[in-house]
């Protein structure tokens, strides 16, 4: 009795308390929060690009003037340049994973992974060391008297490729590995004993079923290089000069204004375009690493209508490609496996080698940048904790991620408890609001966010920047609860409440404890994210408020020091830890997600 | 019952299977295991097995989970390379023949349909495999659609289908090359029971229409009896027996055997006394009974199996009745199942047909029991 008394007792519906009761206020905070600091900034970005004397003048000075349309081109060519070879490396790559087995598993998978989460700018640094005059390519080459004195290898298109394209790849073999790995082990099995050789059953049967992890990955890296700055800047000649570069270029003259605007909606335009056209296929979870749930049956029911087409396409294959197939398959299972292992084992050098050879340079007693050292010393680490610059950029960017980390987990996860746990209309929609910030491109950000700070007064403070670094880290949170959440067993809950517990007990005894790792991981990334960030700063950060990445952007750009190697090094002992720590997470939401 | 009558009234594969593929329906392959062994680390999965399968048979690996019976299978196949011994396919080793080129056809347990093919595209892919030309592979495939009565569902994809029909696709899949050997890895596991018992008949049916050696891994003993023309029982990586559904039931090897296959009463007794074909046994109640004399054990004690429905229930106590009371009885429409106690403490259950006049005994009953010595199997 008391039980249906407490029931009659409690919220109902339509009432003010029970409205109050409902998941979906939980969404609030990160909506108005984002909405603030993020659309709102966004559509006065938009409003400024049209704000000339009509609404097209800036746009049409955009594609009037040959620098920028050239610009415009060279990225789009770089861009697909780099999603392709990351195609084509990070297949073998995802494969490799999926094979391998143990001790190679476990080591082929960090060194994917680990790279994943350092920052991009040590990543391009680390190029810039191997690749440099004194750099162990150099010394490679010159050793092995293929040069007779060490070339000038760095600010080239190649180089700008290679940078990217090695940033890129960990995002590219995630992709493919979620899909790879959702395959039934039966199937290529089944080929197999349908008499498919390795070539025919890896052509006819694995490439449909991972072309969609394929076109997820092809478009993140696309769409991520389309905005590129960092690594193009640093490692680029004149004659690579990306759109994002331009834009940061412009910010600089103060009479740019609307030009300026308009140039960061182009790019912001084309990037979502492209997004908007892969969502259609894909669907917009591709995004956030979720696949199209009902893919291949939709499909099939409406491909009535495709059917003259497709054996058009179907008599093709028979005629030329089944011939060249079984051609192929005479080739024997070894080649497949070497391919696979040569090109798997390249991206791996490419991935950890600038990473290892950054750390041992960090080491070195030189007072310039070879290698390898001459001898081996701590000389560099005690300078970075005597410099009272470096310190102060540690502990400014230290206070900015603590404070990042802690908006993104409180809005995030609030947002994703919302987002999982209520009955609202519209879900995937306002999952992609809340995870789109992930595709814009940092520098139309920055930008967007430049007029807001100097409105309220906020460049150079560490709670705007901490705000600003949180836009990001938010969509971060809320992909690793909301994949947390969906794996608390539904049942667990009802039957606490059933057995008397309050709403608030049932979150605090049941929920909490089995999103905790979750939470904890989604701490750390947004913490890492915030650490690592440098665009936005460079808009919104002031002398007074260095961080660590401006720190390093800044020598960088002037003098190669072994600083940053250790800099490097510190980052690269950080991500090791926070990854051992948040590890078994991280692999549970990326398979589950 | 229904759908069983149901499918049987329908046109058998026999008669669905067109003059055409008949004649041209491969004869089975003979396969030749000598001492075949897997490690996987320090398990053993397969010891040392040695097996005949003959062509064209019907032969059925039954074993629980962890006995080596898919081992053995994916070995077959070529999923995994041997650790020692041979494997002939008539006469010919086939060890380092790749899965591909082995031309068997196999059903999977997942089924493992492509899920970007259509039905009549799974079905097609063997032939496309093996480069038999369009016309000829369409040809095929309708036929062989045909015969698994999936014709008006070859354009579907294998999400749109339910698990019956999505297996029956994979066995077209297996069976269209006309295969000399089709392997079949617990195909039946996923479905449900009545389901799984029309499909039963279907692939015997089929077995006998395509004359293809059927080599069928189940840990379903049911299963094994009813399709089986002989079935090899394994344990531990070995295969304890091998003999017919009649023989391995009726005559099991050991302990082992008797209580996997099928429901079993293990009485053991004292051999009292040896009279040529017979011999008097006394179980530990003191009860003694008769039973043919196997195995030549002459003296001590042995292990009896009397399977449960053998055991007759008396109108009354007399000199060759058990007396026992019943712990409990269950009504399973066309069998009584009563499980009773002798007064010796040992269990014994027993089935009986249901007929008119008789009633469901309540625990706590006394009956008295008997079986005859043909009843009795002596295990070794």
């Amino acid at each position: 009795m008391t039980a249906a008394a407490t029931g009659f007792a409690g919220p109902r519906r339509g009432s003010l308390r029970g409205r109050l009761a409902s998941p979906v206020l939980l969404l609030l905070p990160a909506g108005l929060f984002l909405g603030f600091i993020y659309l709102l900034p966004v559509i006065d970005l938009v409003r400024l690009s049209v704000s000339g004397p009509s609404w097209s003048s800036f746009f049409e000075r955009v594609f009037s003037v040959p620098l920028y349309w050239d610009s415009l081109v060279r990225t789009m060519q770089i861009s697909l340049t780099v999603a392709t070879l990351c195609l084509l490396l990070g297949y073998p790559t995802a494969l490799l994973i999926r094979r391998s087995s143990g001790i190679t598993r476990i080591l082929v998978t960090a060194a994917v992974i680990l790279p994943y989460f350092i920052a991009i700018l040590i990543r391009t640094y680390a190029w810039m060391v191997l690749l440099g005059r004194n750099g162990p390519v150099n010394k490679l080459l010159t050793g092995l008297g293929l040069l007779s004195e060490p070339a000038q290898l760095l600010f080239s298109r190649g180089t700008v490729l290679l940078g990217m394209t090695a940033v890129l790849l960990p995002i590219m073999v995630l992709s493919i590995y979620s899909s790879v790995s959702r395959l039934d082990a039966a199937l290529p099995r089944a080929a197999q004993a349908s008499g498919a050789g390795p070539i025919a059953t890896f052509w006819r049967i694995m490439l449909p079923l991972t072309l969609p992890g394929m076109g997820a990955g092809f478009l993140l890296v696309f769409v991520a290089a389309l905005g590129f700055f960092i690594t193009p800047t640093l490692l680029g000649g004149p004659g690579d000069q990306m759109f994002a570069m331009h834009i940061v270029q412009q910010a600089d003259f103060i009479n740019s204004e609307g030009f300026l605007q308009a140039l960061a909606v182009v790019l912001l335009v084309i990037t979502l375009l492209f997004v908007g056209v892969a969502g259609h296929f894909l669907g917009f979870e591709f995004i956030w690493g979720g696949g199209k749930a009902a893919g291949p049956a939709a499909k099939a029911a409406g491909a009535g209508a495709a059917t003259p087409r497709r054996s058009l396409l179907s008599g093709l294959a028979d005629r030329i490609g089944w011939p060249v197939l079984r051609l192929l398959g005479r080739l024997g299972p070894a080649w497949g496996r070497w391919t696979v292992l040569v090109l798997a084992g390249a991206v791996i050098a490419t991935l950890i080698v600038p990473i290892l050879v950054v750390m041992v340079i960090s080491f070195s007693s030189a007072s310039y940048l070879t290698f390898p050292p001459p001898g081996f010393s701590l000389r560099w680490y005690e300078k970075f904790f005597s410099d009272p610059n470096w310190m102060d950029a540690f502990r400014h960017s230290a206070v900015i991620a603590a404070a990042s980390a802690v908006i993104s987990v409180l809005l995030g996860a609030s947002a994703a408890m919302g987002i999982v746990r209520s009955e609202i209309r519209g879900k995937s929609v306002i999952m992609l609001l809340l995870v789109s910030p992930v595709i814009v491109p940092p520098v139309v950000l920055g930008l967007s966010l430049y007029g807001l700070f100097l409105r309220f007064d906020l460049v150079g403070s560490v709670w705007g920047l901490a705000s600003a670094h949180a836009i990001g880290g938010i969509p971060l949170v809320v992909i690793i609860v909301a994949a947390a959440l969906q794996g608390v067993d539904r049942r667990l809950e009802q039957a606490a409440a059933l057995h008397g517990a309050s709403p608030l007990t049932v979150f605090r005894t049941v929920t909490l404890p089995a999103i905790a790792p979750g939470l904890a991981a989604a701490g750390f990334f947004a913490f890492l994210h915030s650490f690592d960030e440098l665009v936005l700063s460079l808009f919104l950060s002031s002398a007074q408020l260095k961080t660590l990445p401006l720190m390093l952007w800044a020598d960088i750009n002037y003098q190669l020091n072994p600083v940053l190697a250790v800099v490097s090094s510190l980052e690269v002992l950080l991500v090791v830890i926070g990854l051992a720590l948040a590890g078994p997470v991280l692999a549970r939401t990326r398979a589950g997600a | 019952m229904v759908t069983e009558l149901a499918s049987l009234a329908e046109p058998s594969a026999d008669a669905r299977m067109s003059g055409a593929a008949r004649t041209q329906g491969a004869i089975g392959a003979g396969i030749t295991l000598r001492d075949v062994v897997k490690n996987y680390g320090d398990f053993r999965a397969a010891d040392r097995i040695s097996l005949d399968i003959r062509p064209g048979e019907f032969i059925t690996l039954l074993g629980p989970s962890g006995s080596g019976k898919t081992t053995l299978l994916n070995l077959i196949a070529g999923f995994q390379k041997l650790d020692g011994g041979e494997m002939l396919v008539d006469g010919a080793p086939i060890d380092h023949v790749p899965t591909h080129k082995r031309g068997f056809g196999m059903v999977f347990q997942s089924y493992a349909l492509f899920p970007t093919m259509t039905v009549a595209q799974n079905v097609a892919f063997p032939l496309r495999m093996a480069g038999i030309d369009r016309a000829t592979a369409e040809r095929r495939v309708a036929e062989t659609l045909e015969i698994m009565r999936l014709s008006e569902h070859a354009a579907k994809t294998p999400a749109q289908m339910s698990g019956g029909q999505q297996q029956r696709v994979a066995i077209a899949r297996a069976i269209v090359r006309r295969p000399r050997i089709v392997l079949m890895d617990e195909p039946l596991s996923a479905l449900d029971r009545r389901l799984r018992e029309s499909i039963q008949i279907e692939i015997r049916e089929l077995h006998r229409a395509i004359g293809s050696t059927i080599l069928f891994v189940t840990h379903d003993q049911g299963e094994a009896l009813t399709m089986s023309d002989r079935i090899a029982v394994m344990d531990a990586g070995r295969i304890v027996q091998i003999g017919t559904p009649v023989d391995i039931y009726r005559h099991p090897r050991n302990r082992f055997v008797a209580s996997f296959v099928g429901e079993s009463n293990l009485i053991e007794a004292e051999i009292v006394q040896r009279r040529g074909a017979t011999m008097a046994l006394r179980n530990r109640a003191g009860y003694v009974f008769e039973a043919d004399a196997g195995h030549g054990i002459e003296v001590g004690r042995a292990t009896v199996l009397v399977r449960p429905e053998r055991i007759a229930i008396a109108d009354g106590p007399g000199p060759h009745a058990m007396p026992v009371t019943v712990t409990s009885a269950l009504f399973l429409g066309e069998i009584l199942r009563i499980e009773a106690r002798a007064d010796s403490g040992e269990t014994l259950l027993i089935r009986c047909m249901d007929a008119a006049g008789r009633s469901l005994p309540a625990a706590g009953e006394r009956l008295h029991v008997s079986w005859g010595a043909a009843d009795c199997w002596v295990l070794a």
